[in-house]
């Protein structure tokens, strides 16, 4: 589990050959990072709570394919949010069309948050609360998760990455925790809520 | 000559027409492998993931560039596998 003190931008694999100009342009406001893991880029900071999991190849939790990795870890998600009292499901892939028709905004293709994948977690309007990534190698499947649960510094996201006029759309295409939960949710609390559901569902698919 | 492609369970359950993203090179054009070496990573729906030579050889042709994409079934490099 993984929370953050202060902001960082994680490059995906779309964005790592703009990196001296993001480079520039951060100016010290934010850490430089690049991921592995396919996706958009990512925002971590203060608001953020991470998770990676790493599990050896045909574990039950896996499913049996690529995309069904992500069920796992969505609905995972999601169950750990409404111990918050935060409304979440995770997305099914046939589900995807009708949410990005009902969302009010475009898809955002450079940014993580700014679209929706199978599975990811999100509030009853199809706003975004959790992003999923993975990475498959031999040894095993590393599986990664970031969930919104603070108020995101989009602005400065959109700004590192050239996009200022694409703030409000990340704004509407997302939400956090503490949002639809109407109150404070401290990152550690979740952190610790999340380890242990994950620790929970690993020892009984052990 | 082998075709290298992604294989076909990796595919599963992913909308079609959907491509994958060739992410790295591991190796080049000329380059000998191993059977189960890594080659090269591409990104499908989120997921990076690696592809290995099949068999021992020789990479004859690299057919997909960095940066470029490909469908479903392509094969994304020729190998020449080692006599």
């Amino acid at each position: 589990m993984w929370t953050h003190r202060s902001p960082a931008v994680v490059l995906g694999q779309a964005q790592r050959s703009l990196r001296h100009v993001i480079e520039q342009r951060i100016d010290g406001r934010a850490e430089l990072l690049d991921r592995e893991a396919g996706g958009g880029a990512v925002l971590t900071g203060p608001w953020m709570v991470s998770a990676s999991v790493i599990l050896p190849h045909g574990h039950p939790l896996l499913g049996d394919s690529l995309v069904g990795c992500y069920r796992w870890l969505g609905q995972l998600h999601a169950a750990a949010l409404a111990e918050f009292g935060v409304p979440a499901r995770a997305l099914p892939a046939q589900s995807l069309p009708l949410a990005n028709a009902r969302i009010d905004a475009r898809t955002v293709t450079w940014a993580c948050f700014g679209g929706l994948s199978p599975w990811e977690v999100v509030d009853a309007g199809f706003r975004k609360l959790v992003g999923l990534a993975q990475r498959r190698r031999q040894a095993g499947v590393l599986l990664v998760a970031g969930t919104l649960v603070g108020a995101t510094d989009w602005r400065l996201l959109c700004d590192v990455m050239g996009y200022p006029q694409d703030e409000d759309i990340l704004r509407r295409r997302t939400a956090s925790c503490e949002e639809l939960a109407g109150r404070t949710i401290e990152p550690e609390a979740f952190a610790s809520a999340l380890a242990r559901l994950i620790g929970n569902s690993l020892a009984a698919n052990d | 000559m082998i075709e290298i492609t992604l294989a076909a369970d990796v595919w599963k359950d992913i909308e079609p027409g959907t491509e994958a993203l060739v992410d790295k090179w591991l190796v080049g054009e000329g380059d000998s492998v191993r059977a189960g070496q890594p080659i090269a990573n591409v990104v499908l729906v989120k997921t990076n993931q690696e592809i290995v030579a099949p068999v021992d050889g020789r990479i004859e042709k690299i057919l997909v560039r960095r940066e470029e994409t490909f469908a479903q079934g392509k094969a994304i490099a020729l190998l020449k596998e080692s006599t």
